[in-house]
């Protein structure tokens, strides 16, 4: 397939789709229309006029304010959304705990529906920035599916040092039995654990971009058409931009 | 590889790979928005890497923009082996402080890996 004379890999171009499609399906917590909100927010992040003031300041702390109104989503979700689009690098233990214990109005998040809603900006944030560089036309969001969530928890997820239970490593049985790798299995592939199918979901599309999972602790595994070297600068030059500490 | 060009202060492109200094200007361009820039990168890009290396070249910044999203927002420790490899890297290169900015007034930022 091509785009505008500049061909993109099937695999990249249907794991996009993939994921793109699944933001309107019903998801473990969040139904496909709140999935969808939440994308839409994720984009509507990056013209927050508080956002916007919140980056600037010392302190996001420092400034209050609101990030606007929407009909589906609660006020601790709208906060989380802009927060992790704007400025992940100044996100705190304080931050995500207030989410999930008050939330902004009393109105807390659950700590499934918190990582749920991070795997879903995520994904808007890779396939938008992808397109952003390919000089191209931003995806319309698919329809919602109707349908409602799992609620699937699972019973090896506990608090393991995150801001968020995880499930830890070898005990990743059952119907998570699939979810790490052998070997070696890093936090950032444990993160969203909680929420399985976000690990599932979120991994697939990571892995057509950059490497797949299995292969990112061995160096001598890239499989594109830039090497390995090449790949781990642009990916550590992100992060630093990123300000990412992990 | 000469690891300043992670933090944006590599002042060479001998230490780097191939193309290294216009990889990490993608980088810079894409996630600041410059649409005359990422153009101009792209082309310049597409010239010395080809399409396909331009298109995965492109992945990986997505990639890492969203996932350094998903770090960030769980709040996940650093492994305990990166810690202990990475702690002189680290030092040097600033990257320690982006540990500090998840800091609160009252809060400690993530503590590294226990165990």
């Amino acid at each position: 397939m091509t785009l505008q004379a500049l061909a993109v890999r099937d695999d990249l171009l249907s794991a996009q789709q993939t994921a793109w499609d699944a933001l309107g399906e019903p998801g473990t917590w969040w139904t496909g229309a709140e999935r969808l909100a939440l994308a839409a927010e994720t984009r509507r992040a990056e013209v927050c006029p508080l956002c916007a003031e919140r980056k600037q300041a010392l302190s996001p702390q420092a400034v209050s304010g609101s990030h606007g109104a929407t009909d589906l989503l609660p006020a601790a979700a709208v906060e989380a959304v802009h927060r992790i689009r704007t400025d992940p690098g100044r996100l705190s233990a304080r931050w995500a705990q207030g989410l999930l214990a008050d939330g902004p109005r009393g109105q807390a998040l659950s700590d499934g529906a918190y990582v749920e809603l991070i795997s879903v900006v995520a994904t808007v944030v890779l396939v938008d920035t992808f397109a952003q560089g390919l000089g191209q036309a931003r995806r319309p969001l698919p329809r919602p599916r109707p349908g409602a969530p799992s609620r699937h928890r699972p019973a090896a997820a506990r608090p393991d040092g995150a801001y968020v239970p995880m499930i830890p490593r070898g005990e990743n049985s059952g119907p998570e039995a699939d979810l790490y790798p052998a070997g070696f299995v890093p936090n950032v592939l444990r993160a969203m654990s909680l929420v399985p199918a976000a690990v599932r979901g979120f991994f697939a599309l990571h892995g057509a971009h950059y490497v797949d999972v299995a292969g990112v602790t061995d160096p001598t595994i890239g499989g594109r058409a830039i090497s390995r070297p090449q790949i781990e600068l642009i990916a550590a030059r992100v992060s630093a931009l990123n300000a990412c500490f992990y | 590889m000469d690891l300043q060009a992670v933090v944006g202060t590599a002042s060479a492109a001998g230490d780097l790979p191939p193309h290294g200094l216009l990889l990490s200007r993608l980088a810079e361009a894409v996630l600041r928005g410059d649409e005359g820039d990422i153009a101009a990168v792209r082309s310049a890009l597409r010239t010395a890497l080809g399409d396909a290396g331009l298109v995965d070249a492109l992945a990986v910044v997505a990639a890492f923009n969203a996932i350094d999203r998903v770090a960030d927002a769980t709040g996940i420790p650093l492994d305990k082996a990166t810690h202990q490899a990475t702690a002189d890297m680290r030092a040097s290169l600033g990257i320690d402080a982006f540990r500090a900015n998840h800091a609160d007034d009252s809060a400690d930022p993530p503590a590294p890996e226990q165990g």
